[in-house]
């Protein structure tokens, strides 16, 4: 057990600067609520895994304005409808919103004052947690996509969040997306970053009856990178949200979605996290489901080697009179070491009778039958193991619905799992 | 082509297979037949090189070549094909990556040319007519999701890409429907050449019209009791296997 030492300064440091213009009132109420709080310890149940002292030890200071190449980060089908944040600061010049349809708000925060009232009004029923009240606090800008009645967007959009760090800095990104009812939309967020800093995301998504929202997070922070996102999804009347985040960076990220459907709604939170070195991913995720016939899947992935650790908490609440759900969840982990580690719990609470929910957890290294069956093709042992790894995490990426972005994960993939050299990128 | 010598072999200290003699030449057709658990499969994952199973005695020489003495892999890319009763799902990985690039471990191995995505187009497209697969298949991850006879058809189709000197089927017409059957069937007789070599291990004689045995066997107890010309597979449909026993424990089945 370890136990934080009282009055880390990492809270007071961060809160000591200048209150960003504008959310007076969200902001007040966040600073009210951190108002003599600490960062949590492994000694509070949902940070028993994870210890924060690393992250304590760093002093982070305020994120200056700067600029990036992102020629790198630019994909074809999504090159005229991307807003590009630098340092937690919008980057009007990288960004580009020329294709974005008539009638789609798709903004900085900045200039989007008519998302005043909005924002912070996802609440889901939990009070923040102590890294969302911190963006609250100190968020600079961020995006703001309102999505109107019936629209269906034909292009994705593309948030990209670049994060430049020549000392260590701490970055709240902040996106508050709208879809009104029977819109749809795709979304690809990505966190890319260089340096030693903290990036605390927090997402609101608000997605309105019969609506349709994908909603594709990356993120590939640098090694020395902390990044602990909060996303938070009000999902309406037979509207349907589903989400995938995957996790390649970061020495440290901790993820926190938070679901909530309303009657016949439908929601997906899938992840992967590759994991290896002294890495460490934690998944805190709360499926809500509030009201009647609503239908949930999760089906969460991490493929862990080195020292690094993985951890999943899965909780599944079915409020009472929410009959007629239907939840599943699956927590499947991949041991590519002796020394990694893996930590998963599903956590249900159903409070109505007639529910269907299922959840399973595996952890353990690939199947030998599976090895065989591909050996028995001709693949020697190591080349079957590397595509087996592969695989593995490459079936989170099948349903990624935009090509670049599901051809570069799976090239990310292979590199990772030394499956590069098989060429099976079909 | 294959010859296998008093092979004794168990399973987590479970003798299953008891001393097994089969000579297999180019060009010949062979099926096993015989009651469940007999150690049918056994023999073939055995023969492929299944890590879970224990050979305990016997040899077995596979084109001159002492089999025990090559990994799995290398056996499939020296010719050897064991086409399975149960094929595994391999989610993430597409039908046809993995045939592209079992593809090319074999002709790697055998000095012959790589085929590029592009050719392997070509090549993969004259194959799935072969097998009457729709193309629909090649793009979804290998097994995951197909039927029992859809496994099937891949395992035939890979056959086909691999295009085996040995190839062991292992009850390929479970879970067929009766045009797939005539049809895979018809694929595997196109398949088979003079320098090829067929183990079809089966419960029934209707494949076997199709696919015409030189000999068929029948195993039990992990011992080969009779064998005979493809006329007995309808004398065992007739007749049912106790008499096969029953005489070979007498000492006269032979
Ligand atoms: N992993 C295992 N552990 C224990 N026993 C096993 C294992 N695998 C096979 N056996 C046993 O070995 C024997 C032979 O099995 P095998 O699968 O070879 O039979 P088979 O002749 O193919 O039967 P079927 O006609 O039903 O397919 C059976 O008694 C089976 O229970
Ligand atoms: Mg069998």
């Amino acid at each position: 057990m370890t136990t934080m030492a009282a009055g880390s300064n990492l809270l007071v440091d961060l809160l000591s600067g200048p209150r960003p213009a504008e959310w007076d009132s969200l902001r007040e109420a966040a600073e009210l609520r951190l108002a003599g709080r600490d960062l949590p310890t492994t000694q509070e149940e949902a940070w028993k895994y994870t210890d924060l002292k690393a992250l304590a030890a760093i002093s982070f200071g305020p994120a200056p304005q700067a600029t990036v190449d992102i020629s790198a980060y630019l994909l074809p089908e999504m090159v005229g409808t991307r807003q590009v944040f630098v340092n937690g600061h919008h980057a009007p010049h990288a960004s580009c919103a020329s294709a974005v349809p008539a009638g789609v708000r798709f903004l900085p925060l900045s200039t989007a004052s008519e998302a005043c009232h909005a924002l912070g009004t996802v609440k889901n029923g939990v009070t923040p947690e102590l890294f969302e009240d911190l963006n609250s606090a100190r968020f600079e800008d961020g995006a703001v996509i309102l999505v109107p009645k019936n629209l269906k967007v034909a292009l994705p959009l593309h948030l990209l969040f670049l994060t430049k760090a020549d000392a260590p800095i701490a970055v709240f990104p902040r996106v508050l997306v709208v879809l009104e009812p029977g819109a749809e939309l795709e979304l690809v967020e990505e966190h890319h970053g260089e340096g030693t800093y903290l990036s605390c995301p927090v997402v609101e998504v608000r997605v309105g009856e019969g609506a349709i929202l994908r909603h594709e997070r990356v993120q590939r922070e640098a090694p020395e990178a902390f990044h602990i996102g909060t996303l938070k999804a009000e999902v309406a009347r037979h509207a349907q949200y589903h989400s995938r985040t995957l996790s390649f960076g970061a020495r440290f990220s901790r993820q926190h979605p938070w679901v909530r459907l309303a009657e016949g709604a439908e929601g997906t939170l899938d992840g992967l996290a590759l994991l290896d070195g002294q890495q460490v991913a934690d998944t805190h995720s709360f499926m809500h489901h509030a009201e009647p016939n609503a239908l949930s899947h999760q089906l969460h992935k991490c493929i862990v080697d080195g020292k690094a650790r993985a951890i999943f908490n899965g909780q599944v609440r079915v409020a009472p009179g929410a009959q007629g759900t239907d939840a599943k969840q699956q927590s499947r982990n991949l041991l590519l070491s002796e020394t990694a580690r893996v930590d998963t719990k599903p956590q249900l609470e159903i409070y109505a009778d007639d529910v269907k929910c299922s959840h399973g957890a595996a952890v353990g290294q690939l199947d030998p039958e599976e090895l065989f069956y591909l050996e028995s093709r001709g693949l020697n042992a190591d080349d079957a193991r590397n595509l087996l790894t592969y695989g593995f995490a490459a079936d989170v990426l099948q349903r990624v619905p935009v090509a670049s972005v599901r051809r570069a994960l799976r090239q990310l993939v292979m590199a990772r799992t030394q499956a590069a050299s098989l060429g099976v990128l079909a | 082509m294959l010859s296998i010598k008093n092979l004794t072999a168990s399973i987590n200290g479970t003798p299953v297979l008891k001393g097994i003699d089969l000579d297999i030449k180019a060009g010949e057709i062979h099926a096993i037949m015989g009651p469940n658990g007999s150690g049918k499969s056994t023999l073939g994952k055995v023969l492929a090189g299944h890590p879970a199973y224990e050979v305990t005695g016997g040899e077995v020489l596979f084109e001159g070549r002492d089999l025990f003495r090559m990994a799995a892999d290398e056996r499939a890319r020296a010719g050897l094909f064991m086409g399975f009763q149960h094929p595994i799902e391999v989610p993430g990985v597409s039908n046809a990556s993995f045939l592209r690039l079992a593809y090319n471990k074999k002709a790697e191995a055998e000095g012959r040319d790589e085929l590029d995505p592009l050719e392997f187009d070509d090549f993969i497209h004259e194959k799935i007519k072969l097998v009457a697969m729709r193309e629909e298949f090649l793009d979804r991850s290998l097994n995951e999701g197909f039927s029992g006879g859809e496994k099937k058809r891949n395992e035939i189709l890979q056959m086909a890409v691999l295009e085996p000197k040995l190839a062991i089927l292992d009850e390929l017409d479970s879970g067929l429907d009766i045009d797939a059957l005539r049809v895979l069937g018809d694929a595997v007789n196109r398949l088979q050449r003079a320098d090829r070599a067929l183990l079809i291990i089966t419960h029934f004689p209707r494949i076997l019209e199709t696919i015409q045995p030189d000999y068929v066997h029948v195993l039990s107890g992990g011992r080969i009791l009779k064998s005979a010309g493809k006329e007995l597979a309808l004398e065992l449909e007739e007749r049912g296997y106790d008499w096969v026993l029953e005489a070979s424990a007498a000492g006269g089945a032979r």
